[in-house]
């Protein structure tokens, strides 16, 4: 016999489980909804906190960044300019004209 | 589903909440509490407290009240974070114990024996064992098992229904409703072949 018959030993069971009446009080218990709403919002606090930190790090490596890139490019344009300094000096012409 | 459906704003309360307004989120729990715990009551796992799964399905709510658009009804929509969350413990508990008529109360071995061996129906006083008797049976199956009987032969559900609850197809709830009962057919033989043994 088929469980879906309902005959069958389990839908005469069930049948007889559903008359059982749910007696049991369905209101939340002293203090739960203040409980839960106040781990809800703290922990939606610290996800955006969280989200804060990692935007000012993320800004502050930027800066860094930054700062590099202007001193490793400020470093070579002086390295250009001493090197020309330098050719100028050998230059014969320079020294025979006494420039 | 609360039964003040109609008086409780539900759209103007989840507002507040998402402006972090904490007597809300009080209230909406309040408000959403006899619903969750009808259906975590209906599907506590082995050795899990009511009231923590409660406030594991409330918890999941908040965070992510975000993604709820409107589609459904907000009630619904917690219904099934509240379904799915118990599912989930009950995935997590992966040993089954096996069902043995020394387990049974007294009452619950002559109730089984009765429907087993005649048609008779349940006595109407009878009906908390007899409920003992249905979740101790279903504790036998798998977790998907174990909702999709309950939804529809317990709570008398209609297979669109318990898609819209747990996600699934209607030909997927179908899939596992035909698959469980098979399940429980062989569980009645087994228990009919211990009895004689």
């Amino acid at each position: 016999m088929n469980p879906k018959d309902p005959r069958h030993p389990w839908q005469r069971l069930v049948a007889g489980a559903r008359r059982a009446r749910e007696d049991r009080d369905d209101a939340a218990p002293y203090g739960f909804a203040t409980r839960v709403a106040a781990l809800a919002l703290a922990a939606e606090g610290c996800g955006a906190s969280v989200l804060e930190r990692l935007a000012f790090r993320a800004l502050g490596v930027a800066c860094l960044l930054a700062l590099a890139s202007i001193a490793f490019n400020y470093s070579a344009p002086t390295r250009a300019t001493a090197a020309e300094e330098t050719v100028g000096t050998d230059d014969p012409m320079a020294v025979l004209l006494d420039v | 589903m609360p039964d003040d459906a109609t008086t409780f704003d539900v759209a103007g309360c989840l507002q507040r909440v998402r402006q972090r307004d904490q007597v809300a989120a009080r209230e909406l729990v309040g408000y959403l509490y006899p619903l969750v715990i009808r259906i975590v009551r209906s599907h506590l796992p082995r050795r899990v407290a009511e009231e923590d799964l409660a406030q594991e399905v409330f918890l999941k709510m908040f965070s992510r009240l975000e993604q709820y658009q409107g589609a459904v009804p907000f009630p619904h929509w917690v219904s099934r974070i509240a379904v799915t969350t118990c599912i989930d413990h009950l995935r997590a508990q992966k040993r089954r114990p096996e069902l043995r008529w020394a387990d049974l109360s007294e009452n619950e071995a002559e109730m089984l024996d009765a429907v087993m061996t005649s048609e008779s129906d349940v006595a109407a006083n009878d009906a908390l064992a007899a409920q003992e008797l249905v979740q101790k049976l279903l504790a036998q199956l798998k977790p998907d098992d174990q909702l999709v009987l309950r939804l529809l032969d317990l709570e008398q559900k209609s297979i669109a229904e318990i898609a819209a609850l747990t996600g699934w197809s209607h030909t997927l709830v179908k899939v596992r409703a035909f698959r469980a009962r098979r399940k429980l057919q062989k569980l009645f033989v087994e228990l009919q072949r211990k009895e004689r043994a």
